[in-house]
């Protein structure tokens, strides 16, 4: 089961279609499970907040096993700074792991349009997938066609699908088969 | 017409070279066997170096840390045994203590392993290996003895590789085993958590528009060991690409072949009823297949050679003795043939069907065109001349 908690308020609409792409993706029921406030603890001195800092101090969701909890907010993650710099963080997820956390700041204007809602609700698709992917034990895909591939990559298109390659979505079938007790 | 390996003997070639200054593919293996390669950064060598609680890589495995050492009674043998356990699942691995240098054990790599990983990872690289035999194997090999750069050459390899083509499912499988072991690898030597990790990786290798990084000479790759060279039993029929290099290795070694085997362009062998000679024979050559096939499409539903032969007797026609010498156009020949033994069979055949002729007209007559196709009538499947 994949968990959907909003750390900020999102639209209802957006949440069903989001819950509905999931199931496709993953074939694992996906529900709303009501709202959280961002931990203070996690958030830097820049106004962004850490994403690993912030899936460690969430007020926690009950869970089963393997249930993996999807949150999502409209607050700008950070990550620490590595080798060669700092990536731009749209999402971030503990590999293998229970807990994702999907930001919509570098997301394009929601906008009123029925298109540009669309476009949204596309993009907020593929970055859930793409974290609860990582949940799932799948890797970052070089094919820019899959949901894998990373959110930054100079090849993503304007547009990207929110779709799993077939070897990621062979993957993680396998993985969901084997977590399923 | 060129052999189909040999391009990929050059491109190893060209690999071994190297061409421009960026980061070039990792060196190809050694010709020859260097026992002195340098070994591989942290490898454990000594068993008595391990300690409980201590971090190591354990190769195609990943990061697994020591948690005692025991004693047990296997097949009637008391070994010494060092448990480890893998940290990404728990899995408990057992290893014989003098084992331990043999298998490829290594230390968490540094802080300056991975940094150079890193700037590895971030440098231009625009030589992937083409030929996927070669790819694979040396693939496997970093893999198992390269240290953690081996393991980022692969997938660097592979990550520049699928953007000329997608990969095969085998190399698919085996990039995303390597980036599962570099990811975990960074993971644990950079204390961070592997998702982390990860984008740490891709942010290096496919760094947003604009961003540029300052790098640093990337680290010296892998060199791997010679592979102990297996004995190949094989015909001399097998094709080794040596044909391209205008060699005749089979010359002189007399009752291997018959001398009307060694039929050419631009003689007529002489077919010995019932025993089909060794051009006959399918070679395990992919050269020669698709064409033989092609031709004996070609030459439409044509019994095997050896219900024809006994009922149209060949003519008797002197036997070339010996040839002594394979011509350049010999070897070309070589290329196809079984399709050039058939093609001269039938010429040698036609003239006594014809002498004959009336018995059995139709036979022979389907035969001609294929037989006699050169000379006379046009082919119908396009593909005699």
């Amino acid at each position: 089961m994949i968990r959907i908690v909003t750390l900020s308020p999102f639209d209802e609409g957006d949440i069903a279609v989001l819950a509905k792409t999931l199931f496709t993706a993953f074939g694992l029921g996906t529900e709303y499970a009501g709202e959280r406030q961002l931990p203070p603890e996690a958030e830097q001195d820049d106004g962004r907040y850490d994403a690993v800092k912030l899936l460690a101090e969430v007020n926690p969701v009950k869970t089963f096993a393997d249930d993996k909890v999807l949150f999502l907010t409209d607050a700008e993650l950070a990550m620490r700074r590595g080798p060669l710099g700092e990536p731009p963080c749209w999402s971030f997820a503990q590999y293998g792991g229970e807990k994702a956390v999907v930001s919509t700041s570098r997301f394009p204007e929601r906008g009123v349009t029925e298109a540009s809602i669309e476009a949204w609700r596309k993009r907020l698709a593929r970055e859930s997938i793409h974290a609860v992917g990582h949940l799932w034990d799948l890797h970052h895909c070089y094919d820019a066609r899959c949901a894998m591939h990373p959110s930054w990559s100079p090849s993503l298109p304007a547009s990207p699908e929110a779709e799993l390659c077939s070897f990621d979505r062979e993957k993680s079938e396998r993985k969901v088969r084997l977590a399923k007790t | 017409m060129p052999h189909p390996r040999a391009p990929a003997k050059s491109l190893l070639h060209l690999n071994a070279r190297g061409k421009g200054d960026p980061v070039k593919g990792p060196p190809a293996r050694h010709e020859e066997p260097k026992e002195q390669l340098p070994a591989v950064e942290g490898v454990i060598t000594d068993a008595g170096e391990l300690e409980v609680g201590d971090r190591v890589v354990y190769p195609n495995q990943g990061v697994c840390r020591i948690t005692g050492v025991e004693k047990k009674e296997i097949a009637g043998q008391r070994l010494e045994l060092v448990r480890m356990e893998r940290e990404e699942d728990g899995a408990a691995v057992l290893v014989p203590k003098g084992k331990v240098p043999t298998i490829g054990l290594r230390k968490v790599a540094s802080g300056d392993q991975i940094e150079g990983v890193f700037h590895y990872l971030a440098a231009q690289y625009d030589d992937p290996e083409l030929d996927w035999k070669v790819r694979h194997r040396d693939n496997a090999d970093r893999l198992i003895a390269g240290g953690v750069l081996g393991v980022a050459e692969v997938v660097k390899g592979l990550h520049s590789l699928s953007r000329i083509r997608p990969l095969p499912a085998k190399e698919r499988e085996q990039y995303d085993n390597a980036r599962h072991l570099l990811v975990h690898e960074v993971a644990v030597s950079l204390a961070v958590e592997p998702g982390l990790a990860e984008d740490y990786i891709d942010y290096a290798l496919m760094p947003p528009p604009g961003v540029t990084f300052k790098l640093k000479p990337p680290p010296k790759p892998v060199e791997l060991p010679a592979r102990p060279r297996r004995k190949v039993v094989r015909t001399d029929e097998e094709d080794l690409g040596i044909d391209d290099l205008g060699l005749d290795l089979s010359l002189g070694e007399d009752g291997e072949r018959p001398p009307g085997a060694e039929a050419t362009a631009g003689e007529e062998a002489v077919a010995i009823p019932g025993i089909p000679s060794p051009d006959d024979i399918p070679l395990p050559d992919t050269e020669a297949e698709p064409e033989t096939v092609g031709e004996a499409e070609a030459e439409g539903a044509e019994p095997e050679e050896g219900e024809e032969v006994p009922a149209v007797p060949p003519p008797r026609k002197p036997a070339p003795a010996k040839k002594p010498e394979a011509s350049p156009a010999s070897k070309a020949a070589r290329s196809k043939p079984a399709a050039v033994k058939k093609a001269a069979a039938k010429k040698a055949t036609k003239p006594a069907a014809a002498a004959r002729a009336k018995p059995a007209p139709k036979k022979a007559e389907k035969k001609k065109p294929a037989a006699k196709a050169p000379a006379k009538k046009p082919a119908r499947g396009g593909k005699k001349k």
